[in-house]
Parts: structure tokens; C-alpha cells; sequence
């Protein structure tokens, strides 16, 4: 087997034990590597019913055949966990050393076990684990607790670590590593909170296993190049992710007001042209020549690192148009390491619950100052109301009541990323599908919605298109292990993924064998879920309930009038479960699981929940 | 007759304006206008008129919003 190492390492922290395990090179061919270890290992290793923050939940690290090798943006890590915000499986990817200096050490995935007996740094250097106390860094955060391992083990060594808000247990608590690289959304971080794992820090000193290494070098080294050349040419960069959010103002598609409005006449203010004119450097991931991290100096006087959610979620949607307030949410939420996403719609939901009259509070749209003082106590779990943010805005909607389940921006639990889909039916059906709740990483087609098809259309090409994009994105990306961006963004060829795989592994695959590894993964989280969720409903696939509410259509612009429609868009749904071969419920049905090679994860599932 | 452009991302640093007005003759076609940007041809990209998506055919009208972005892929 060449391209994995063979190797995972598995640490138990109650026991303070360790032990280096070996796979079959079934299990790699199956599962690859990433999601598709995350997912196979806790679906086999953590129950149904299992407390996420509980010992008996566990933190999964998982690599791909070419992490960490130098090759378009290979420098990214999945963790992975049961999700104490949705209940079932978990997960987000990273850019990190990790990524490269785990797969050193000899491993293509760390498995962590039970509970330390106090704050505790993991340290791992090829067979050597390390179980270090972690009290003088204990409620720093991410930035101090970065700094602090940097300084006792130099800056060459990978580092994953936590904030006050993986601390104290925030359902959205993110993991964090380098300058401003964050993962994990649905509360990865707090799992390892709740394990008292501050940090891990991995140091690896031997080769990454290739089966052809010569080609690899030629081939990694050369596209790394030419992958920067692209950026330069089409100036992708200049904005990165950022420059969406005017476009999105174009189309009525930008989440204002807690997605009660899609355009707002002042977003120019914190648009992508503002944040590269008030830019003062520019971070990136390992094995990156298309840098998006844009880093700006914000209302305190530190550097911010911004994207298009942060943007969109911290800004447009509280109505907070000064760039360098924005900023400081953003410095505050990576600081605490809690999701931006999350974070900017649980607050947004807060201020539209007051101003519905089902939330007492003087919280308004546009009080940054506010906002600052929520995001802290959200970190802390703060008194009773840091406690209600802590938990996301569906459970802060199910202690509101009175209807406010309804404009609680979120799928499964998990808040939506930063695209108003209250008339943009294919991206909607992307969040309701999408494997872990409403995250735009799997499926993002708006611009292929506007462009190839008509808006209104409720059609099958569109559940196609959400198919397609989960194999690559969900799929394939977080598989291998790599950034989707020279993909999505240059238009960097997806038959270069299977070449840079063939030559670390010696396989012959092509984008057919990747799409058949994407949908078993798939398949495997529905049976997640369905163990989880025994009356698993079709309902649960569905986007929020405001998106379908004629009370809250757009009064003017492009779509002025509309909403999404209720009978259309589970149209929509069927279309998707159709050609997905899922049953009513969204449940692969069993000759869907045979085909996937899923019989014996069947079986297992059968003793919580019903199959067709 | 007149009509405003907006550019999105990268193309206000290729064309060298983020937005404008443009003076056209009636009945111009977005082919046209677009014709006049001094855009690269090589990338792919989306023309919305008041929002929503056209072909390059469609012929504009007096007061029109043109956005001119690079397909982005939502991150």
C-alpha cells in the first residue's frame, strides 16, 4: 500500500495510553482518507445516543493520500466528531501543519479517546505521545494559545487548539491553527473542551509515503506554480472570497437583517474592494499560492483575517456596515474560536426575535458595540443569556417559542452560511441536503442557477447539479485531503486531483472511482443520521420556514413579490432523493446501500432505525 | 441612452472602474456593451441586467444596472 501510511494513532486521554494501529488497504480504498475515515470510524466506534460532550465521544484528525505533499493546496486536516449542536456526525476541514507534519509522524488519522483529568496539551512526535499540562494557557485565547506553543516548540510544528469558547462548551466552538485557519463548525472545538484538550501539537520527521515520487515532485512542485500564475493572471486574490458580497448585492441574494433582507445600500462598505484597500497583510494555508486570508486592522487596533462569511454574516446580516467593527466580531470569534457563521446568525436571530416580541433584550441590528459584548458572553456562557447563545439559535428558538423556530436561520441545527436563498431554490436545496446541516462547502450553485437554468425553476437538473457538486466538494476535496479553491475559483482542472492521487498511491482511478468513494461517505452520514433520528422525516431536509413566508418577500428589486414554494421546493427534494436513490424520508433505501457496499453499516443502522 | 455598470472582484482592476455610467446607442445588445470594457474574454463570467442573469444578445434599456462579476463558486 503505498500513499497512506497505514497508520492511525489512537490516544486515550482518561487512560493517558496510546497505541499506533494499522488498516486494511480495503478500509483506504473505501474510505480514502478525511471525511471518509471521519465518518467510518464514528460511525463504528461512537453509538447512537452517545453525549457529545461526554467521554465516550471522540475527536477524529483524518489526512488523504496526497495531505500535506506539496501539490495545489494540500495543506488541510478534517475534524471530525458527533456534533453537539446537531447530534450526529460532525465535521469541517482546516488549513494547518498538521496536515503535513501528522502524515510525518508515521499517521493518517489521530483518534482521541475519554478525558483528561485536567487541561492538557497533546504532543505527539512520530511514536513518541505526550500527555502536557496545559493550566497556563487554559482560558487564553487561540492567538496566546498559538503564540505560547510556538514559542516552547517552534513555529515548524503543526498546531490545533482551542478558545475560551471550546472551553466553556459553545455548541459552535471551532478548532483552530496558524494565524486565522478555523474548522469544525458544528462545535468540533467544544468536543475538545469538553475532553480539556487545549491543543495538539504534531511534529513528524520522516517522508510521506508516495508510490511514485519523482512524479509527484514534478507534478505538485509544477502546479503549485502555475496554480499562483492563474491567481496573478485573473487577480483572484486581489478580493478573494470577498468579492461575492457585491455580487450577491446585485442579485438579492446577500443575507441582511437576519435574512429578512437581500440587499442593502451601504454593503459597498464592506465589500471586497474596501477590505483590499484596507488591508495590511494576507495569510494563507500550507501548500497555498492563491492566499485568501485577507487581514485588516480592526476597531481595537489588531489584525483581523476576513472572508465572505465573516463579512457577510457579521456584517450585512446585523446591519454593521463599518469594516472595522466587522473586523473586531471576526478578531473576537477567532480569538474565542467560535464559527463567525454561527456566531453572525445566532445574533441576528436574537435581534429578530426581540423585534418580534419573542425575546426580552435591547439587542438591535447595527450596535456593534453590542454585539461585541454578546460575542463575549457566548464564549463564556455567560449568565443565563451567554448560556442561550452558546447553544445556536435553534435551541435559543425552542426556548423562545412563539414562532421563532421559523426565522432561525439554520438546517439540522447548524446556522446557514452567508447566501439568502429566500428566492434562489437550488442553493436552498444545497443547504437542506447538504451532509452535516446548512453549509455552502458541499454545494454552491447560485451562479450556475442564474446562468444556466431559470431562477424559478424547481427542476431535476438542479438537484443534479447539488449531486454533482457534493461528489467534488463534499466529496472528493474532503477525501483526498485538499482546498477546493484552485477548482472553484481559476478553474483548475478536476482530472489533476486523480493524477496527484495516482502518484501517491500507484491506483489507477479516475473522477468515476472518486465520485463512488463521495457517495458511499454520503450514504454513511444519512445512516448517521437516521441512527440518531429514528423518525428521520423529509421535513428535516428543509430550509428555513421564513425562506417559504410571503410576509417576508423582497418589496422591490430583482425579486420583489417571491419566495420560495412550499409544494415546489419538496418537488425539488424528490427530484434529489430520486436521483440520489433515497427513500421519502431522504434515507438511502437498502438496493441504494448495496450498491454503495454499505450492507454490513446497513445492518448496524437496522437496530436504531427503519430502512426501505 | 445611458445605462450604469457595476464590476465585481477582480474585473475593477482589469477595466480599471468599479462603477460608471456609459453612454450606448439605443437598442445595444450586453455583447456590445461588454464589447467596450476592455474585459478579458479568457474567463468565464455573468452578466446580470437589474439582477437578474442575461444572454449576450438581450438588448439593453435606458437606466439599465449592468453587474459584470466572474462565475464565483461560493467559496
Amino acid at each position: 500500500m503505498h500513499g497512506w501510511t497505514g497508520s492511525i494513532l489512537r490516544v486515550n486521554l482518561s487512560t493517558k495510553s496510546h497505541r499506533k494501529e494499522s488498516f486494511s488497504e480495503d478500509f483506504a480504498r473505501r474510505w480514502v482518507g478525511g471525511r471518509g475515515f471521519a465518518a467510518k470510524i464514528l460511525y463504528d466506534e461512537v453509538p447512537p445516543g452517545t453525549d457529545p460532550f461526554g467521554p465516550d465521544n471522540k475527536l477524529v484528525v483524518a489526512l488523504g493520500p496526497i495531505a500535506g505533499i506539496p501539490a495545489p493546496n494540500t495543506g488541510k486536516a478534517v475534524v471530525a466528531a458527533k456534533s453537539p449542536l446537531t447530534g450526529f456526525y460532525g465535521d469541517g476541514n482546516l488549513g494547518t501543519r498538521v496536515s503535513e507534519q501528522l502524515r510525518k509522524a508515521g499517521y493518517d488519522a489521530l483518534i482521541v479517546e475519554g478525558k483528561a483529568d485536567g487541561p492538557t496539551i497533546l504532543y505527539i512526535e512520530d511514536e513518541k505521545v505526550e500527555f502536557l499540562p496545559a493550566d497556563e494557557i487554559w482560558g487564553k485565547g487561540t492567538y496566546a494559545t498559538n503564540d505560547h506553543i510556538y514559542g516552547k516548540y517552534g513555529a515548524g510544528v503543526g498546531v490545533l487548539n482551542i478558545g475560551q469558547g471550546g472551553e466553556n462548551l459553545n455548541r459552535y466552538a471551532v478548532v483552530r491553527s496558524l494565524e486565522g485557519r478555523a474548522g469544525g463548525r458544528p462545535g468540533m472545538g467544544a468536543v475538545m473542551g469538553s475532553k480539556l484538550l487545549k491543543a495538539i501539537v504534531v511534529k513528524g520527521t520522516r517522508p510521506i509515503p508516495q508510490a511514485d515520487p519523482q512524479t509527484m515532485k514534478a507534478l505538485g512542485f509544477g502546479d503549485l506554480k502555475e496554480v499562483g500564475r492563474i491567481d496573478k493572471e485573473t487577480g483572484w486574490s486581489i478580493q478573494s472570497t470577498t468579492g461575492v458580497l457585491a455580487w450577491c448585492n446585485e442579485v438579492a441574494g446577500l443575507p441582511v437583517r437576519n435574512f429578512r433582507k437581500t440587499r442593502h445600500p451601504e454593503a459597498w462598505k464592506i465589500d471586497g474592494e474596501r477590505l483590499n484597500e484596507a488591508r495590511i497583510a494576507t495569510y494563507g494555508c500550507p501548500n497555498c499560492t492563491m492566499r485568501c486570508g485577507i487581514t485588516i486592522r480592526d476597531r481595537e487596533g489588531r489584525e483581523s483575517e476576513l472572508d465572505y462569511e465573516n463579512i457577510g454574516l457579521l456584517g450585512a446580516n446585523l446591519e454593521i456596515f463599518e469594516l472595522d467593527q466587522v473586523g473586531s466580531l471576526n478578531y473576537l470569534c477567532d480569538e474565542y474560536g467560535i464559527d463567525t457563521m454561527s456566531a453572525g446568525c445566532v445574533l441576528s436571530f436574537y435581534a429578530d426575535a426581540i423585534d418580534r416580541g419573542a425575546a426580552r433584550g435591547d439587542f438591535m441590528f447595527g450596535d456593534a458595540e453590542a454585539a461585541k459584548k454578546l460575542l463575549t458572553m457566548a464564549a463564556h456562557r455567560d449568565g443565563e443569556l451567554g448560556n442561550l447563545l452558546a447553544d445556536g439559535s435553534l435551541r435559543m428558538a425552542r426556548a423562545f417559542g412563539r414562532g421563532s423556530e421559523a426565522y432561525a436561520m439554520q438546517v439540522k441545527g447548524l446556522e446557514v452560511a452567508a447566501y439568502n436563498c429566500k428566492f434562489i431554490p437550488g442553493q436552498a436545496l444545497a443547504f437542506g441536503v447538504a451532509a452535516i446541516g446548512a453549509h455552502h462547502r458541499e454545494a454552491w450553485i447560485i451562479t450556475f442557477e442564474l446562468k444556466n437554468t431559470t431562477r424559478e425553476s424547481y427542476g431535476p437538473e438542479k438537484a443534479a447539479k447539488v449531486i454533482d457538486l457534493q461528489r467534488i466538494r463534499g466529496g472528493m476535496f474532503e477525501f483526498i485531503v485538499a482546498c477546493r479553491f484552485p477548482w472553484i475559483e481559476l478553474g483548475w482542472g478536476l482530472d489533476n486531483y486523480p493524477k496527484y492521487f495516482n502518484a501517491a498511491t500507484g491506483l489507477n482511478w479516475g473522477l468515476e472511482d472518486m465520485w463512488r468513494v463521495a457517495d458511499r461517505i454520503y450514504g454513511l452520514i444519512k445512516l448517521n443520521y437516521l441512527r440518531e433520528f429514528p423518525n428521520a422525516s423529509r421535513q428535516d431536509d428543509y430550509p428555513p420556514a421564513v425562506w417559504f413566508d410571503p410576509a417576508n418577500a423582497d418589496t422591490d428589486g430583482p425579486i420583489a413579490g417571491k419566495v420560495l414554494e412550499r409544494d415546489k421546493y419538496d418537488g425539488l427534494l424528490q427530484h434529489y432523493y430520486d436521483q440520489r436513490g433515497y427513500d421519502q424520508r431522504g434515507i438511502p433505501t437498502r438496493a441504494t446501500l448495496a450498491r454503495l457496499g454499505l450492507e454490513a453499516e446497513a445492518a448496524a443502522a437496522e437496530k436504531f432505525g427503519r430502512l426501505t | 441612452m445611458k445605462v450604469r455598470v457595476k464590476l465585481i472582484g477582480p474585473l475593477v482592476y482589469e477595466a480599471g472602474f468599479s462603477e460608471k455610467d456609459v453612454e450606448l446607442p439605443e437598442a445595444a445588445t450586453v455583447e456590445a456593451l461588454l464589447a467596450g470594457l476592455a474585459l478579458s474574454q479568457r474567463r468565464p463570467r455573468i452578466v446580470t441586467r437589474n439582477g437578474r442573469a442575461v444572454v449576450p444578445q438581450e438588448i439593453l434599456e435606458e437606466g439599465d444596472r449592468i453587474a459584470v462579476s466572474p462565475l464565483y463558486s461560493g467559496g
